[in-house]
């Protein structure tokens, strides 16, 4: 796995990058000292109380980065390889399930618990990637769509109604310790989500630009074609499905340790759309895409969240029809807009560059 | 494909056998035996009535249509809406006889039906023929959109069917056990369509068209045949039924915004299970899975797993998947 | 000019990125056979789906009838009266010997009207006229895909491929009938044996590597050795 030599060096190269990356590094303070709050929070007596612009804005972050792991894991299936799932929230719900069982339901101490869910929630889900891989991607590519919907939904119906996870209401996560756990030190969470989101893009940009990152892209124009001069495209399908469904699962163990709390909704259909359409509207098959995907729709959902809209005598809360607009962008992003935000730039810098 | 043949007839009959079997020893009385039966040949039709059309134009036109259990869920609403006091259509002041007005709430959700199905296949659907990926994705917003819109028209609070008329009130009596006569109508409408819509797909030009579209499309248009057009009859044929689904359903199951997507899950098991495309595999797999949720629903009252009627549909795709993913008789491939 | 039925110029054709056709033009005259010869891969069953706008060219034109049909639907393509036989008898299987004569029809009644020409071209298929076309054998298969193509009034068959894999009772059954059609329309026939195609045919186009290099009356053909194995490698 080769990484492709370039004619400039590393540095210059990721120049956008680095700069992006220490803002990102930074913004804590930055929005600490233009609202003037501490990034820290507020002391009480020996706690932090977590409050404050500053970590306001931590949160809000940490969950771009989240749905960013979970939308990179999405675009790598289905923007690199061509394969599409409806059950992304599977691999999300179940490693927060079984992280937050290991943590709450086990005698073991709160380190080795940690450890021990973390492990063996990624490992499940890659195990369950390649489960329901193997039974569906010899069949057409509606099948693996099907099952995938299928199992999520039936996890989710399982989980709604399962005693000893609390059914329907879910439990809370009481034991992190202090330096993992957001209501305690947000600043440190932050870091962590940061550095986990980077290094996914890391590894998804290296593997993309790999050999077998190009077979995935052989796979995606043409299977038949990819098959035909010599790949087990099945093993490459795979191999991908795999990788998307322990990074998925990442995203979930940090949206369990940000809310403390684990419930079904962490399987329900939502945590399926949203990586699906912030994959669409940044750019589907592209590095960059799912982080623009994912930082503008959340932050327009932040933005939004509480705000309403007057049409004539009638006042509607945004909140309440938030859905409804995301799935219209949705629609119109299919139709009009395939390319996402990125392929569009690049295709305007295209036809830019043609006509001088 | 004799050999075939006969194996998925053995394959039903046994999954048929065996799940009646199973009602029979679960059932303590012949009465109770009659109810399961009974509820899972009802709940067969209404699955009859999404899948037909969501097999039918996947045969065809290779679209899985997502959006299939919620057209299920339109109808249901606005059957509902219609027939009660107080909603956005009204019908209690225009036909005061609830029995009249069953038939007419009935005949406006299909035509509901029908015009978003035309909205979706020619609006949507039709400029992205040359991009099969994003239909799929295309037709999973379509499904999300329609159920946002119905909650924000009718809220999310499920609604209870309130209003009395004949049919869904009265009942006989066998061994001994209350039966509802609904259940039965509904069964009855089902069959009559069941062998409506074979007749149509056997006997009459179109049907011939559909059935050689499935096999191969490209020949079919090079006989002359506008298949465009045939996409969107079909595609809106198939809108309407599942409209159709929906308001024979409400009167008993009511209307709510999660039963599109139980629908649909259940649907979708049903054409893998009788092979995609496959007209006879879908009404047969309808039967099954309809029959297959009644056991469960028999097997599970008493017990802790709640949940397990909402779960067999998903395990017996699951079954099929693993054991025949071509299902009795469809290619998978 | 004005004899010709159909008159292909310089059309270029590609499937996904690949540049399949890069120039043909073949010219069909009113009432004959014209036969379209060339190896595999050369380009020959492109032509066939690209004059029938399943392939459509990207440039060059198509005139049927002395009107431009390249661009055009396939279905507003086969109204026009060009009847379409793909290589591989593609028969409806699922459909009976009837239902793929009957879905064939243009127009009410054309099977009724045709019916009887063709069962005196194939006599087999009035025996076999319920069966399912995946039941025929593969010689039954291709008389049924012909006959499919005469049920409404055609004035240009595009026959791919017929005698592929057939036995040479069967062959020499087909090529009769094929011969019998050029009397009431004109043919544009993919054909990879020589011997079949020069006895049938009057007219050649070569078709090699997505060109047309050459073409002419098939009989000087026959004569000229040196051009049968250059283009067809048999001599």
């Amino acid at each position: 796995m080769a990484v492709t030599p370039r004619k400039t060096g590393w540095l210059q190269g990721n120049g956008w990058l680095l700069v992006l990356l220490a803002l990102l590094i930074l913004f804590p303070f930055i929005v600490g000292a233009l609202t003037d709050s501490s990034p820290y929070g507020v002391a009480r007596g020996d706690r932090m109380i977590m409050r404050g612009e500053s970590v306001r804005w931590q949160s809000v972050l940490i969950e771009v980065y989240i749905l960013a792991i979970l939308t990179m894991s999405y675009n790598l299936l289905f923007g690199f390889t061509g394969v599409i799932s409806f059950g992304h929230a599977l691999f999300f719900g179940t490693a927060s399930y079984l992280f937050g069982l290991a943590l709450e339901f086990t005698e073991m101490d709160t380190g080795l618990a940690i450890v021990v869910g973390a492990v063996a929630a990624i490992v499940v889900c890659g195990l369950l990637g390649l489960l329901i891989g193997l039974v569906t991607l010899r069949l057409k590519g509606v099948y693996f769509a099907i099952f995938t919907l299928a199992v999520a939904e039936m996890f989710f119906i399982f989980l709604g109604r399962w005693q000893l996870t609390r059914a329907e209401d879910g439990f809370a996560i009481t034991d992190l310790p202090a330096w993992l756990d957001p209501t305690q030190s947000r600043l440190s969470f932050y870091y962590l989500a940061l550095v986990l989101a980077v290094l996914t893009f890391l590894f998804i940009r290296r593997l993309v630009n790999s050999p077998t990152g190009a077979v995935f892209q052989a796979i995606r124009e043409n299977e038949d074609r990819a098959q035909s001069l010599g790949y087990n495209t099945l093993n490459y399908k795979l191999f991908s499905i795999v990788i998307a469904g322990m990074l998925a699962g990442v995203a979930g163990l940090l949206q369990v340790m940000l809310n403390k709390k684990v419930g079904p909704e962490l399987l329900s259909v939502g945590y399926t759309v949203d990586p699906l359409l912030m994959t669409i509207i940044g750019g589907v098959g592209t590095l960059g895409g799912p982080i623009i995907g994912a930082a503008g729709l959340h932050l327009l959902d932040v933005f939004f969240r509480d705000r309403e809209l007057v049409l004539g005598s009638m006042t509607i809360d945004i909140a309440n029809i938030w859905a409804l607009l995301l799935g219209v962008i949705f629609i119109l992003a299919v139709i009009v807009f395939p390319y996402g935000v990125i392929g569009t730039w690049r295709r305007w810098q295209a036809r830019a560059l043609r006509k001088r | 494909m004799a050999r075939t043949n006969r194996s998925s007839l053995i394959a039903i009959l046994v999954i048929i056998g065996g799940l009646i079997a199973v009602a029979f020893v679960n059932s303590n009385s012949l009465g109770n035996f009659g109810i399961t039966l009974l509820s899972g040949l009802f709940q067969g039709m209404l699955l009859f009535l999404v899948a037909s059309g969501l097999s039918i134009v996947f045969g065809l036109m290779d679209v899985l249509n997502f959006a299939q259990g919620a057209y299920f869920m339109v109808g249901a609403y606005v059957a509902y809406d219609a027939q009660h006091a107080g909603g956005l259509i009204d019908l209690t002041q225009a036909i005061p006889d609830p029995n009249l007005r069953f038939p007419v709430a009935v005949i406006l959700a299909v035509i509901v039906g029908a015009l978003l199905g035309v909205i979706l296949e020619r609006g949507l659907l039709r400029p992205l023929y040359a991009r099969p990926v994003f239909q799929l994705v295309l037709t999973f917003g379509v499904a999300l959109v329609m159920a946002e819109i119905i909650k924000f028209i009718w809220t999310t609070t499920p609604y209870s069917w309130t209003e009395v008329f004949g049919v869904r009130e009265s009942f006989f009596e066998l061994f001994g056990q209350r039966f509802s006569t609904y259940r039965l109508f509904v069964v009855g409408m089902g069959i009559v369509l069941i062998i409506l819509i074979a007749l149509l797909l056997r006997r009459s030009r179109i049907g011939i068209i559909i059935r050689a579209g499935v096999e191969d499309r490209e020949m079919v248009q090079s006989l002359g045949i506008n298949v465009q057009t045939v996409f969107t009859l079909v595609f809106t044929l198939g809108c309407a039924i599942a409209a159709l689904g929906g308001a024979v359903a409400a009167p008993f199951l009511g209307a709510s915004t999660t039963i599109g997507d139980i629908f649909l899950l259940q649907a979708i098991a049903v054409v893998v299970l009788g092979g995609m495309g496959s007209y006879e595999g879908t009404a047969i797999g309808s039967v099954m899975v309809g029959l297959a949720v009644a056991v469960a629903q028999d097997a599970a009252i008493g017990t802790s797993f709640a949940a397990l009627p909402s779960i067999t549909p998903m395990l017996l795709l699951i079954l099929v998947l693993l054991l025949r993913p071509s299902g009795l008789f469809g290619n998978a491939r | 000019m004005t004899d010709s039925i159909l008159e292909v110029r310089d059309i270029h054709t590609f499937i996904g990125q690949f540049h399949i056709l890069e120039g043909v033009s073949v010219s069909v005259p009113v009432g004959s056979i014209t036969v379209l010869l060339g190896r595999n891969g050369a380009g020959k069953t492109t032509t066939l789906r690209s004059i029938m706008g399943l392939t459509p060219p990207a440039r060059g034109q198509i005139l049927f009838d002395g009107k431009n049909i390249a661009g055009k639907h396939p279905h507003a393509i086969a109204q026009l009266g060009i009847g379409y036989v793909p290589e591989h008898r593609a028969i409806f299987r699922e459909l009976t010997v009837h239902e793929n004569l009957r879905i064939a029809e243009r127009k009410r009644g054309d099977l009724a009207r045709k019916a009887d020409f063709i069962f005196e071209l194939f006599p087999d298929l009035k025996r076999l006229i319920d069966l399912p076309g995946g039941n025929l054998s593969g010689g039954q298969q291709q008389m049924l895909a012909v006959a499919r193509a005469l049920v409404p009034d055609n004035r240009l068959l595009l026959i791919d491929e017929p005698s592929e894999g057939l036995a040479p009772v069967i062959i020499e059954q087909l090529m009769a009938a094929i011969s019998r059609l050029a009397e009431s329309s004109s043919v544009l026939l993919v054909e990879q044996n020589f011997r079949v195609a020069s006895r049938l045919a009057q007219q050649y186009v070569i078709i090699e590597e997505g060109q047309s290099p050459a073409a002419g009356k098939i009989d000087a053909l026959v004569q000229d050795a040196a051009l049968v194995q250059r283009y067809l490698g048999v001599a």
